[in-house]
């Protein structure tokens, strides 16, 4: 990531955090609809302005939960692959070699 | 190793220290939010007209209040158990080493197979190669295999130290009289800096670790070479 990080509120890092950039501007986003649609629905301005930040927690919270749950998913798979990958090198044509098994099975049938 | 300013953490080489990343970052945006809502409560505060300010009964905000919290500690402490009792999983490392700390060094000690052992003392700044780090850099650095679980004893000869590398997420006591155990496993090949991390005197800051990871055929040869 970049040397000088874009931190919003002087914490959140929302460059270099995998999900953060997304979270915070679907939570925008989402905060701006309902803000704006209770507004236009009600024309109660303070109270607007309520349902736009708990809007954004909402959103955000939530966009964040779901896009970090894939995430975990994904990088797990990945270390189930990297790991498959190394032991396919390290036990090609070997006793241990699963793919042989699988050939002389084949032959003996 | 650390860069000026920094405030975040360094990149993680081992699959805890990635974990505790992630955890933190999760923590985080929890923190960012809390911090949010307290600021726009905060605005609110100050820009209503409402002045009543006798007591009221309020027990569905008192509820929700209460409740609230309640959650947010639970979804941060799911995390923190998972990674807590992912640190004590028993690993079966492939490799013993001790760092018994002294005032102001570091004893490495390889014991498993040849008797190898050694000093690390921190490079003066006189000393110094151009381009090398201030006061980070050793004399003898302690090599790793890279990939293979690591068991680490750490103690200490006269007072407290404390063996820290924070790209590895491990930091441990060194206690004069008793051996802590630590594992971890170095993902990537590379060079890992810390520093002593409890206060021993005049040279605290001055006896910093350097972690070196190679592929296990490199670190075979500079442990043949070695002892």
């Amino acid at each position: 990531g970049s040397e000088q990080a874009f931190k919003l509120l002087g914490i959140l890092d929302v460059q270099n955090i995998p999900c953060a950039r997304e979270s915070i501007l679907y939570g925008s986003l989402g905060s701006l609809v309902v803000g704006l649609g209770h507004f236009l629905a009600t024309s109660r301005v303070r109270r607007s302005f309520d349902f736009g930040m708990g809007g954004f927690v909402l959103t955000t919270l939530g966009c964040w939960i779901y896009c970090r749950y894939n995430h975990a998913k994904l990088r797990i798979q990945q270390r189930i692959i990297q790991e498959g990958m190394r032991n396919k090198i390290l036990y090609e044509s070997s006793d241990f070699d699963p793919e042989r098994k699988q050939n002389s099975n084949r032959g003996s049938n | 190793m650390a860069h000026p300013l920094q405030l975040g953490f360094q990149d993680a080489m081992s699959p805890i220290m990635e974990e505790l990343l992630h955890f933190h970052d999760h923590t985080l945006m929890i923190v960012f939010m809390i911090s949010a809502m307290v600021l726009y409560i905060i605005m609110l505060m100050m820009t209503t007209k409402l002045t009543y300010t006798n007591t009221m009964n309020a027990q569905e905000v008192e509820m929700i209040w209460t409740i609230l919290p309640a959650i947010v500690l639970i979804t941060i402490a799911l995390p923190s158990l998972r990674v807590l009792y992912l640190m004590d999983e028993i690993n079966n490392p492939h490799l013993t080493i001790k760092a018994i700390g002294h005032q102001w060094y570091w004893t490495y000690e390889y014991t498993d197979y040849d008797n190898l052992e050694f000093d690390s003392y921190m490079i003066p700044t006189q000393d110094l190669p151009n381009g090398y780090f201030r006061l980070l850099e050793v004399d003898h650095r302690m090599m790793m295999p890279m990939e293979s679980p690591i068991r680490m004893l750490i103690s200490a000869e006269d007072v407290l130290h404390s063996w820290a590398v924070p790209s590895l997420g491990v930091k441990t006591d060194a206690v004069p009289g008793r051996l802590n155990q630590t594992t971890f496993i170095v993902t990537r090949p590379g060079v890992f800096y810390g520093q002593c991390s409890e206060i021993c005197g005049a040279n605290h800051s001055f006896m910093p670790i350097v972690v070196e990871s190679l592929p296990l055929q490199h670190f075979e040869n500079w442990s043949t070479m070695s002892s």
